[in-house]
């Protein structure tokens, strides 16, 4: 599609911040509005990027799972993890993305309590596997302002 | 709708300030934060025969509050640091009663010809910046310093043993996480773990913590003067730190963390809060409450995203909380904790 979605938000939100906005009665109308704009940059980040982060992220928490789940004495939290690591992604559609996202965020959780729990150095260095993935995931996550 | 307001403003003003003949005007909605419906306007009258024009700041209740903040809290704290000398707006009236103006609301002098600094701004005193950050850190030094009691806050929400500071902080905004999150947070509760093993010293005194001292959150003036600082609904009793750590908070320090609150350099400025306050910012106990800081950041930022996702708060403000702000604290706290790349 041309013009692409990102390039549609990107323009509108140029439009309203230096034609509409000053046009605007008061500050409260005018401050709302330039958020809304910014609002409108932030989605034309998250079109364009949107799938891959999630996707990325999703295939980075099954490998970490997988990777772990040898080192889990908990059986039932081991084979929750191990099913996990085999899973896929239904589907690009961001919705459903989001569902995997979920559910693997909240094995992820139970994985660094357990391993938190342990006193062995392959725990250590599982935590610090995990780190990895949350940080890679933050940065990716992260939006860039207007004008940053 | 604005009319409407004008007019019962007006109607509950005029016997407060005993001035029958009291007209408002000019009434106009102004950026305020999504906890408060914020109005500035003004109020013309005669006394003593003199003609009078105050200006003033309306904040109501709006229908849905991002964090549950209480504006008795709010308005007590701006009577008690005003009666101090510390420049915050002179408060005027507090109405509980929501047959005024249909929600409870307060009503305070509006400190006029000033501006807030945008997060967003990469410098946002220029000139000033030493002066802003001089005056910046020293007024937080000195919100710390009265003994609650003294200023007749002692009963303030929080902590009263110095020991339990972190523990009560902790489980207040753990519990805000709980209730609020839409999707599984891992940095968050990891903070929430670390935070948990590894717990501060004891406060070295209780004082009254603004809750929300930062940039974007006080007014200065042309010549870089501080002529107030607002937003105390988050106002409690707590460990000194909890502010401090607040206001060095990378999300707060225009892309330049070296010079928090895009002012004096980072040491500089807890030398000045340390002077100013008679206290110590000692560096473990610091790093526990800017770990802190960040968490609650966090809960502050997944409530929006609740109240803006679940359509009880629609503002602006809190889809950009909820989006911007929630992807910074994570990566503050996932370097922090994880280590830096």
């Amino acid at each position: 599609m041309k013009p692409e979605v990102d390039q549609i938000l990107g323009i509108s939100a140029g439009q309203l911040m230096t034609s509409l906005v000053p046009l605007l009665p008061n500050s409260y109308a005018q401050g709302s509005s330039a958020v809304l704009s910014f609002m409108m940059l932030f989605a034309a980040q998250e079109y364009e990027r949107g799938a891959e982060i999630r996707a990325t992220d999703n295939a980075e928490m099954r490998m970490v799972l997988g990777l772990l789940a040898p080192i889990v004495d908990d059986a039932e939290l081991k084979k929750k993890l191990e099913d996990a690591a085999i899973s896929t992604d239904p589907s690009l559609l961001i919705s459903k993305l989001n569902q995997s996202n979920a559910h693997l965020r909240a094995l992820l959780i139970a994985l660094h309590t357990h391993l938190e729990s342990q006193g062995s150095d392959a725990a250590r260095a599982g935590e610090r596997r995990i780190w990895d993935v949350l940080k890679a995931s933050a940065a990716r996550r992260l939006l860039n302002p207007p004008g940053g | 709708m604005i009319d409407e307001l004008s007019i019962r403003l007006q109607t509950y003003l005029a016997p407060k300030l005993a001035a029958p003949d009291l007209v408002v005007s000019d009434l106009a909605r102004i950026p305020g934060g999504a906890s408060r419906e914020t109005y500035r306007f003004r109020a013309r009258y005669a006394k003593d025969g003199k003609s009078i024009e105050r200006a003033l700041i309306l904040r109501r209740d709006p229908a849905a509050s991002l964090i549950e903040t209480d504006r008795t809290t709010e308005f007590r704290a701006y009577r008690a640091f005003h009666e101090l000398g510390l420049p915050v707006p002179e408060p005027i009236a507090l109405e509980l009663d929501a047959a005024a103006l249909e929600r409870p609301f307060f009503i305070m002098e509006e400190i006029t010809d000033c501006a807030v600094g945008s997060i967003l701004a990469p410098d946002p005193y220029g000139p000033h910046r030493e002066k802003v950050g001089q005056q910046f850190w020293s007024v937080l030094g000195r919100i710390a310093k009265p003994d609650p009691g003294d200023i007749g806050l002692g009963d303030f929400d929080g902590a009263r043993d110095r020991t339990t500071c972190w523990s009560h902080e902790l489980a207040r905004w753990e519990k805000v996480i709980d209730e609020d999150e839409s999707e599984p947070q891992p940095i968050a509760r990891a903070a929430i773990r670390w935070l948990r093993r590894n717990p501060p010293p004891p406060a070295q005194k209780i004082s009254v913590v603004h809750g929300d001292y930062r940039t974007g959150n006080f007014l200065v003036d042309a010549k870089g003067d501080i002529r107030a600082i607002l937003d105390w609904e988050m106002a409690h009793l707590g460990d000194p730190l909890e502010d401090l750590a607040w206001a060095l908070d990378p999300l707060w320090s225009h892309g330049d963390p070296a010079h928090p609150a895009g002012t004096v350099a980072r040491d500089r400025a807890i030398a000045i809060w340390e002077e100013s306050g008679g206290l110590c910012a000692e560096t473990q106990a610091l790093a526990w409450w800017e770990i802190f800081a960040s968490l609650k950041g966090l809960a502050i930022w997944i409530s929006a995203a609740r109240e803006y996702a679940e359509g009880r708060n629609t503002e602006a403000v809190n889809a950009f909380s909820g989006w911007y702000c929630l992807a910074f604290h994570n990566k503050v706290l996932a370097d922090r904790l994880g280590g830096a790349p």
